[in-house]
């Protein structure tokens, strides 16, 4: 299948703690349309836009709770296929930024979880998968399916934009 | 970058950085998370949990391999669990295999689809 790319061009994220529910337009999210679709998460990256020294601690983590309803994304966000002739999907994936709950980060140890903190005073950071050691999302079950983009506890955020490049299969 | 590696870069070149607590809480080098700095490094997944934690190079202490995964890297959380002699070797993989033949039998872990699928238009 072809790869697709899930942006968000700008927001503050809030410093949350795990198991609270994380507030809308502060985060991306992202869950399989289906209980047998399966992700790879190939990319992640974070930006700055903040206009003062911010220091993000985000983390990209699974979903301990996933969230209800989710809301449709919406311009200036945006996920597509990185190639136009990407055929649609018969489940197409469940990316959001907004949520009537949103979803809860893991706080459990053996529940992965990759910390990218930054300062979104002009820093950025990106982390690229090997191929075969991407981050998996299969089917709905939380703990081992959605996952979100998030700031942890800590830190005084700032504005930043950020992008996930995720294949489903 | 190895194969197997994956591959994480801090870019700090245009900005003052991250403090030194706050980098070693990522699990980054604080010498190279400062003003100015750019942090690089490879990443190594584990096979049976999907964590991804930041390789540190002077590490000496051996990094757990599982054999029963084609010698994958395995994290210390897993690696601990994995010697337990009530173990039960479950990689990632298997773990997919198994939610994914439970889906197709009707049977969803976790949330219910509802939840996920009903989306809104705002």
């Amino acid at each position: 299948m072809a790869r697709r790319i899930f942006q968000a061009a700008s927001y503050t994220p809030t410093a949350t703690a795990d198991a609270s529910a994380l507030a809308n337009a502060t985060y991306q999210s992202i869950a399989a349309g289906s209980a047998t679709q399966v992700f790879r998460v190939k990319e992640i990256q974070c930006g700055g836009q903040a206009t003062a020294s911010a220091v993000n601690i985000m983390m990209f983590a699974r979903n301990l709770t996933a969230a209800t309803t989710p809301t449709a994304l919406a311009a200036p966000n945006g996920d597509g296929p990185m190639s136009g002739a990407t055929a649609a999907l018969a489940a197409p994936p469940v990316t959001y930024t907004a949520a009537a709950t949103g979803p809860q980060r893991t706080n459990t140890a053996l529940t992965a979880r990759l910390n990218l903190s930054f300062n979104a005073f002009g820093g950025i950071v990106k982390w690229f998968a090997n191929l075969g050691e991407e981050w998996e999302i299969i089917g709905t079950s939380v703990s081992v399916a959605p996952s979100s983009l998030s700031a942890f506890t800590g830190g005084n955020v700032g504005l930043m934009g950020s992008h996930i490049i995720y294949e489903p299969l | 970058m190895k194969q197997r590696e994956g591959y994480l870069i801090v870019d700090h070149s245009a900005s003052p950085g991250l403090p030194e607590d706050i980098a070693r809480q990522a699990g980054y080098d604080p010498k190279h998370c400062g003003e100015g700095k750019t942090f690089e490094a490879a990443t190594l997944t584990c096979a049976h949990c999907k964590i991804v934690s930041v390789k540190n190079p002077l590490r000496t202490r051996e990094r757990v391999k599982c054999a029963k995964c084609a010698g994958r890297y395995i994290c210390d959380l897993c690696a601990i669990d994995a010697q337990s002699p009530t173990y039960l070797h479950l990689p990632f993989e298997k773990l997919a295999d198994i939610t994914l033949d439970l889906a197709e039998k009707g049977v969803v872990l976790g949330s219910p689809q509802e939840l996920l699928s009903s989306k809104i238009i705002t």
